[in-house]
C-alpha cells in the first residue's frame, strides 16, 4: 500500500519511506446534497468504514446500503452518476475536496489515510444539478455539435479505406481523441460558467474540449473539409477568443490532453481563416 | 423517402452495436429514436482495450483469409455458434475496418502510414487493428460522432438517461417500447416499426465484473420475460487476469503475460511477507510448473481455472484471499514502457506501481457469449458437405463477397423470436459460441449494426408495422410498468429498512456472490442446484423488497431495485442453462462432466420464460454446422503433445 | 442549420476581440514602453546628456535631461494632439471592452491555485486598477484637474520634474495624502506593467504565434524579462521623482526654461489636500 499526497497517478516505488494508511479506519464524507432542480442545497455527513483499495464510488455504495448520517438520521441514498469505473467513460466526475476529478479513480488511501479524515463531495458547479451529485452535462455535448466534431463521410457503404496518415499525425490525433467529455476542463475554467437557459449556450464560451475536438477533426484528411465552418464558429462569440488563458483546463484534464496547445493552434487557424476571408481568398 | 411514410425505428442502447445500427438506419432515411441509460458516448464499449479483428492485405499475402478468420472464430467458440452468421461477419470485417478508418478512428500506423496490426489470441497471423490501448473507446467515439451528425440533421433523436422498461408486443409483433426518464421518472410509450435491442452484457448479475455499472442485463431480461428467448445464457467468459477492487474488477490485458509477466503465489500457506521479501525458492510459479510448455500463456480458460483452483481449492491465494501475483518487476524498463497503458490503470486503481510491486489479480466475469436468441437467413454458400478444419495459412477456399453467409437485408437476420424485435451486439447470442476470441467482440457489435441494420430496414419495408396499432395497446403496457413502480415505491421506508432481508443491495450482493461461486469457472450439478435454490429464495425476498427512497424525482434506488428483480431472472436462466448442459465446452466447465459431448450438446441452449410460473425452462435446439466439421479443440498442434493435451482437457 | 440573425456585435465579434488584443500592444503597449523609458531618464539622464552632463550630479542630470525630453515632446513632436487622441481612444476602447471581457469570467483561484490561474485573475484586477490609475494620472498631470491633486499643484511641461514631485508629495514636502498618491502610483505602475507583459504572453496564444507548451514557456520567459525590465524602469522613475526635492528641480528647470517663464504656483482649490 502506498500513500500518496499528490495526484494518485504518481506511483511510489516500493521501499520508499511512507506510512501505511490506517487499516479499518473510518472516514467522514461531507456531501453536498440537493433533492432536485430549484431546491436548496444542504450538507450531510456520513461515516464510512473504509474497505481495502476503496475509491470514492465504493464508499458511496456503502452509504447507499444503509444511509444514516453521523448524527443518526436515516436518510435517502445519495444520487450520483457513474459508468465504467475505469476512468474512460467520464460519468463519475465531481468535486472532491473542492477539486474536479473522476470519483472512480480517487483512492481513499491517497486522500484520506487517517482515522477521522474528512472528504467533501460536491456536484460539478458549472452544470445544473439533477439530484445530489448528478449533474446534466447536455451543454457539453451540444458544444461538440456546434463545432461539427465529426468527419463528413459519404455514407457507410464500402468505399475503401480512409486517408493514409503518418504515425506522428496518428499520435497527435489519438491523444486528442481520448477526450471522454468528462467536463473537468470546463469545471475548472473561469471563462466557462453556468448557463441556465439552453438559448444562451450558443454565445457562451464553448470550452476547451470542443476547441480541442475541432482541432482533431481539422487535422484529419477528410475532416478538414468542414474546417472553415468550424473556424467560423470558433471565431465568433463564445469561440476561442473567449479563452482567458488561465490554463486550468490542461492542469485538471485526467487524460493529459494538450488542451492549451489546441487552443493556440485553433487561435492560429482562426487568425489565418479570417485574414484569408478578409482578402477573399 | 423520409416523410413519405411514418416509419420509425427504435434503438435501445448506444454502444457500438446501437450506434452502428442507428447510423445505418438513419442513413437510409428512416428516423431513429435512440434510447440509452447514459449519454451514448459513455457506453460500456469504451472499456474495450485490445483491438478489432479483420483479415487485411498483409495477412492475406501471408496466406490468411476471411475464411480463416471465420474458421478461428468457430473453433475458438468450441463449435457452439451457428456458422453462417460467423462467416458473413468475418467476410465483412475488412470492410468494417475501412469504414471506421474513413470515420477518422485513429488506428495505429506503420511508418509508411498504413494501419498497424498486432498479434492476438487464437490466430497465427497479425489480424488485429488497434488504436493505442483504448480501441473500444476510439471506435465508440467514431460512431458517436457520426450519430451526432445525424442528430444535428434531425435524423436521430436521442433519449439519453431513458431506461427501456418493456417491449410493446401486439399480435406477436413488436411495435414499440415503454421507457422511463431516469430524471423526471416519466413513463411513456414510443411507437416503432422495429425495435433494436443493443443493450450489452449482464456482468452485474455476478456482482463484480469487468463491466460497467450499467451492465445489469435488465433490458434483455425484460424482453425475456416478455416472451423473447435466450440462447446459450450459461456461456459466460471469465477473464483470467483482472484487478480486484472494492467496487468492481478491472481488466489487466493478456499482453502483460505476453511480454513476460509471471504468475505466482507464496508456496507457504499464510505467508504474510511482502512479495519482494519472499525468496525465489518459496514462490510457486504454478502455471509454469504445471504447464512447462505454455507456462503463463496457457489458453484463457485454463489460466482462469488454475488461478481459481490455487486460491479456492488449495487456499494458496495471496494473504489467504482470492488473488495471485502477476509479476512484471523483473522486466526491463523498455518492456514497462511498452505496457504503459495498462500499467497506468493498475497504478491508478490499485495505488501501487507494477514496476516495483507485483500486481495482484484474479479471474473475473468479463463477457456474455449468450444473450437473446436470434434467427438468420442463410446466404449463398451452402456446400454439400461441411469442410474439415481449415489448414492455417492455406489461402481462401472461397471468396469473401457479401451474402455468402447471410442474405443481406433479410428481415430474419438478428431478429428474436418476436418479429420486429432485434438483438444486436453483446446481447445477441450469435457469433461467439462457447468462448469468444479476443478482439472479436467489437467486430460482432459493429457487424450487427451495419449488416443486420439492413435487415431492420427490410423488416420495416415489409410489414405493416405500428401504423394501425391502437393507442390502448401502448397505454396498457405503460399502466403495467406504472403498477410495478407503485408496488415498489409503496414499500419504500416500510418495516426495518436496515434489515438485509429486504434490502435491495443486500439481495443483489447475495445473488452476485452466489452466481460467482456456482456459475463461473467451475460448475457442478450439486452446486448449481444449490444456487437455483438460493435464487428462488432471493426471488421470494425480492417480493418484499424495501426501497430506500420514495422520491418521484431521479429515484436511483427505484431504478436499481427494479433492475435487481430482472437480474434475478437472468441469473436463473444462466444457472439453469449451466445445470442442463451436462458436458464441458468452452467457458462452460462442469467438473462432473469434463468432456465435450457433441452428440447430446452441440446444440444451442434455448431458455424460455413462463410468466405463469415465473420460471425458466431449458431446451436444446440444433446448430447450423453445415460449413465446418467439428473437431477436437486442440490449440497448439505445433507446440507438442503436452500442451495440446492440456488445452484439450483441462482436468488432465 | 439555424437562421443567421446575428447582431452587429456578433458579426464583428472577431474583429472587436482582436482589436482589443492588438490595441493593448499598439499603440498602448508601445507608448507604455516609451513613456517608462523617458520617465526613467530621471535616473540615467546625466549620461543621456553626454558631454553636457559632466557638470551635473546624477540627480540634477536626470532632472535636466528629463526636462529636455518633455519639452521636446510637448513642443517638438508634430500633431501631438492627434497622437494623444489616438492613444486616449485606444485606452478607452481597451478599457471598456476589457471590462466586458473581465465580467464574462469568474475567478476561481481559491479552488485552483495554479500560477496561470493567478495570472488570469491578476490580469483582470490589474485591468480594473489600471483604468482608475491611468484616468487619475492623465486627469491630474495632463488635463489639469488640480482639484484631484493634494496640494493642488498644476503640472507644467516647463517644470516637469518639480511639478510632478510636488504632485506626488502633495506639496513641497510629503503630506499623508501625498504618500497615498505615491503608493497609488507604485501599485498602478506595477500592475499596468504586469498587465502589459502578461497580455503580451496571452496575445501570442490568442493570435496563434506560440502553440507548443515549450514555445509558450519560452515566450513566457521573454515576456517576464521584458516585464522585469519595465518594472525596473517604472520603479526607478517613481523612486527618482520621489527623491528629488521640488525646490531643487525648479531651480534647474528655471535655468533651462525660455526667458520669462514664470515659476509654477500652487493652484487654489485642491480637493485632496485636506
Amino acid at each position: 500500500m502506498s500513500t500518496q499526497t499528490s495526484a494518485p497517478t504518481t506511483g511510489q516505488p516500493a521501499g520508499a519511506a511512507h506510512n501505511p494508511p490506517a487499516v479499518g479506519r473510518s472516514v467522514v464524507f461531507r456531501i453536498k446534497r440537493c433533492q432536485g432542480p430549484g431546491q436548496a442545497s444542504y450538507w450531510q455527513d456520513f461515516k464510512v468504514k473504509i474497505p481495502q483499495n476503496a475509491n470514492i464510488i465504493s464508499c458511496l455504495q456503502q452509504i447507499a446500503l444503509d444511509p444514516v448520517t453521523t448524527d443518526g438520521t436515516r436518510t435517502v441514498p445519495v444520487v450520483w452518476d457513474s459508468g465504467c469505473l475505469e476512468e474512460v467513460c467520464g460519468s463519475c466526475t465531481m468535486l472532491i475536496n473542492g477539486k474536479v476529478r473522476q470519483s472512480c479513480s480517487c483512492l481513499l488511501d491517497a486522500i484520506a489515510p487517517n482515522e477521522g479524515d474528512v472528504v467533501t463531495l460536491e456536484p460539478m458547479s458549472k452544470f445544473p444539478v439533477v439530484r445530489d451529485l448528478w449533474v446534466d452535462r447536455s451543454r457539453l455535448f451540444h458544444n461538440l455539435a456546434r463545432v461539427k466534431a465529426w468527419v463528413p463521410i459519404d455514407g457507410t457503404y464500402n468505399l475503401g479505406s480512409g486517408p493514409r496518415e503518418t504515425p506522428q499525425d496518428q499520435e497527435t490525433r489519438y491523444v486528442l481523441s481520448t477526450c471522454m467529455s468528462c467536463g473537468c476542463c470546463l469545471e475548472a475554467c473561469p471563462q466557462f460558467n453556468k448557463e441556465e437557459k439552453p438559448a444562451d449556450w450558443d454565445h457562451a464560451f464553448i470550452g476547451a474540449h470542443a476547441i480541442s475536438q475541432a482541432r482533431l477533426f481539422n487535422t484529419h484528411g477528410t475532416g478538414r473539409e468542414l474546417a472553415p465552418q468550424r473556424l467560423e464558429v470558433l471565431a465568433g462569440r463564445g469561440g476561442v477568443n473567449d479563452c482567458g488563458n488561465a490554463q486550468n483546463c490542461v492542469k485538471v484534464c485526467p487524460k493529459k490532453i494538450p488542451l492549451t496547445e489546441s487552443i493556440a493552434a485553433i487561435g492560429r487557424a482562426v487568425t489565418i481563416h479570417k485574414i484569408k476571408q478578409f482578402f477573399g481568398a | 423517402m423520409p416523410g413519405a411514410n411514418e416509419k420509425r425505428v427504435i434503438v435501445v442502447g448506444g454502444g457500438l452495436a446501437g450506434l452502428a445500427a442507428s447510423i445505418r438506419v438513419a442513413e437510409a432515411g428512416v428516423p431513429v429514436d435512440l434510447f440509452s441509460v447514459v449519454p451514448v458516448k459513455r457506453s460500456h464499449s469504451v472499456c474495450a482495450q485490445g483491438g478489432i479483428n479483420a483479415c487485411n492485405d498483409v495477412a492475406r499475402q501471408q496466406g490468411y483469409s476471411e475464411y480463416e478468420h471465420f474458421d478461428e472464430t468457430i473453433y475458438g467458440g468450441d463449435f457452439q455458434a451457428d456458422q453462417h452468421p460467423v462467416l458473413e461477419m468475418a467476410n465483412m470485417a475488412p470492410r468494417i475496418i475501412d469504414l471506421l478508418d474513413r470515420m477518422g478512428v485513429p488506428f495505429n500506423r506503420t511508418s509508411e502510414g498504413y494501419r498497424d496490426l498486432r498479434l492476438f489470441g487464437g490466430s497465427l497471423f497479425k489480424r488485429t487493428h488497434f488504436a493505442g490501448a483504448t480501441t473500444g473507446q476510439q471506435l465508440l467515439y467514431g460512431l458517436d460522432e457520426q450519430t451526432r451528425r445525424y442528430e444535428s440533421e434531425g435524423k436521430v433523436t436521442k433519449y439519453e438517461f431513458w431506461e427501456f422498461l418493456w417491449p410493446v408486443v401486439v399480435d406477436g409483433k413488436c411495435v414499440g417500447i415503454v421507457a422511463q426518464d431516469q430524471r423526471t421518472m416519466q413513463i411513456r410509450s414510443f411507437r416503432a416499426d422495429a425495435v433494436v435491442m443493443a443493450t450489452g452484457g449482464n456482468g452485474l448479475v455476478f456482482g463484480k465484473s469487468t463491466q460497467s455499472v450499467i451492465c445489469t442485463g435488465a433490458a434483455a431480461a425484460r424482453c425475456y420475460q416478455a416472451g423473447a428467448w435466450m440462447g446459450n445464457p450459461e456461456m459466460i467468459q471469465v477473464h483470467p487476469t483482472a484487478i480486484p477492487g472494492a467496487d468492481k474488477t478491472r481488466l489487466m490485458s493478456e499482453s502483460a503475460r505476453g511480454e513476460g509477466g509471471r504468475v505466482w503465489v507464496p508456496r507457504n500457506k499464510g505467508d504474510a511477507r511482502r512479495p519482494k521479501d519472499i525468496p525465489e525458492g518459496e514462490r510457486y510459479y504454478f502455471l509454469e510448473e504445471r504447464y512447462p510448455k505454455y507456462k503463463n500463456l496457457v489458453p484463457r480458460d485454463i489460466a482462469t481455472r488454475e488461478i481459481f483452483s490455487i486460491c479456492v481449492n488449495d487456499g494458496l491465494g495471496v494473504g489467504g484471499q482470492r488473488q495471485v501475483y502477476l509479476d512484471l518487476t523483473h522486466l526491463p524498463a523498455s518492456t514497462h514502457h511498452k505496457l504503459e497503458g495498462i500499467l497506468e490503470i493498475y497504478k491508478k486503481f490499485a495505488g501501487e506501481d507494477p514496476q516495483f510491486e507485483p500486481m495482484r489479480i484474479f479471474p473475473s466475469v468479463h463477457y456474455s457469449m449468450g444473450g437473446l436468441y436470434t434467427s438468420f437467413a442463410k446466404g449463398s454458400y451452402n456446400p454439400a458437405e461441411p469442410r474439415t478444419k481449415h489448414l492455417s495459412g492455406s489461402g481462401a477456399p472461397i471468396g469473401s463477397a457479401v451474402g455468402q453467409g447471410l442474405l443481406p437485408g433479410a428481415p430474419a437476420n438478428a431478429m428474436t423470436n418476436i418479429p420486429g424485435l432485434y438483438a444486436f451486439g453483446e446481447v445477441n447470442f450469435a457469433y461467439h459460441g462457447a468462448n469468444r476470441l479476443g478482439a472479436n467482440a467489437l467486430l460482432s457489435c459493429i457487424f450487427d449494426g451495419l449488416f443486420c441494420g439492413m435487415s431492420v430496414l427490410g423488416h420495416v419495408a415489409d410489414g405493416k408495422g405500428a401504423a394501425g396499432v391502437a393507442q390502448g395497446e401502448y397505454d396498457r403496457v405503460v399502466a403495467q410498468e406504472e403498477a410495478k413502480v407503485k408496488a415498489l415505491t409503496d414499500n419504500a421506508g416500510k418495516g426495518d429498512s436496515a434489515s438485509p432481508e429486504t434490502n435491495p443491495y443486500a439481495i443483489a450482493k447475495e445473488m452476485g456472490d452466489e452466481m460467482t461461486e456456482a456459475c463461473t469457472v467451475v460448475r457442478s450439478e450439486g452446486r448449481l442446484k444449490q444456487a437455483l435454490a438460493t435464487l428462488s429464495s432471493l426471488k421470494e425476498r425480492f417480493k418484499r423488497v424495501r426501497l430506500k427512497d420514495s422520491a418521484i424525482w431521479t429515484n436511483q434506488s427505484l431504478l436499481y431495485t427494479r433492475a435487481v428483480g430482472d437480474m434475478l431472472t437472468v441469473a436463473e436462466a444462466i444457472a439453469k442453462g449451466s445445470l442442463e448442459r451436462r458436458e464441458s465446452r468452452g467457458a462452460h466447465y462442469r467438473e462432473d462432466f469434463k468432456e465435450r459431448n457433441d452428440d447430446a450438446f452441440m446444440k444451442t441452449t434455448l431458455a424460455k420464460y413462463d410468466p405463469a410460473t415465473s420460471s425458466t425452462s431449458i431446451e436444446f435446439v440444433p446448430i447450423d454446422a453445415t460449413l465446418i466439421k467439428p473437431t477436437a479443440r486442440t490449440y497448439g498442434k505445433s507446440e507438442g503433445a503436452v500442451s495440446t493435451k492440456a488445452a484439450a482437457s483441462p482436468h488432465n | 442549420m439555424q437562421v443567421n440573425k446575428q447582431s452587429w456585435y456578433e458579426r464583428n465579434y472577431f474583429l472587436i476581440r482582436r482589436l482589443h488584443s492588438l490595441s493593448g500592444i499598439v499603440p498602448i503597449g508601445v507608448f507604455l514602453v516609451v513613456h517608462l523609458v523617458t520617465n526613467s531618464s530621471l535616473v540615467w539622464g546625466k549620461w543621456g546628456l553626454r558631454s553636457e552632463g559632466a557638470g551635473y550630479t546624477v540627480a540634477d542630470g536626470g532632472v535636466a535631461y528629463f526636462q529636455k525630453e518633455v519639452r521636446w515632446i510637448n513642443e517638438g513632436v508634430p500633431h501631438l494632439w492627434l497622437i494623444e487622441l489616438t492613444l486616449w481612444g485606444a485606452i478607452a476602447f481597451h478599457s471598456i471592452f476589457g471590462v466586458v471581457i473581465a465580467m464574462s469570467g469568474k475567478s476561481n483561484t481559491a479552488r485552483y491555485a495554479y500560477q496561470g490561474n493567478w495570472r488570469y485573475t491578476l490580469q483582470r484586477i490589474s485591468g480594473y486598477v489600471g483604468i482608475f490609475f491611468i484616468f487619475y494620472h492623465v486627469a491630474t498631470l495632463r488635463w489639469g484637474w488640480t482639484f484631484l491633486v493634494p496640494g493642488g499643484t498644476l503640472w507644467s511641461h516647463n517644470f516637469a520634474t518639480s511639478t510632478l514631485a510636488a504632485a506626488l508629495r502633495g506639496g513641497e514636502d510629503f503630506t499623508p495624502a501625498g504618500v497615498l498618491v505615491s503608493l497609488f502610483y507604485f501599485v498602478g505602475i506595477t500592475l499596468l506593467i504586469f498587465h502589459f507583459a502578461n497580455g503580451l504572453w496571452t496575445a501570442a496564444i490568442t493570435w496563434g504565434l506560440t502553440i507548443s507548451q515549450q514555445a509558450q514557456r519560452r515566450w513566457g520567459v521573454v515576456c517576464a524579462g521584458l516585464g522585469a525590465g519595465l518594472m525596473l524602469a517604472g520603479w526607478a522613475a517613481l523612486g527618482a521623482a520621489l527623491a528629488v526635492s521640488p525646490a531643487r528641480a525648479r531651480e534647474l528647470e528655471l535655468r533651462a526654461a525660455p526667458p520669462g517663464t514664470p515659476a509654477p504656483a500652487p493652484a487654489p482649490a485642491a480637493l485632496l489636500s485636506r
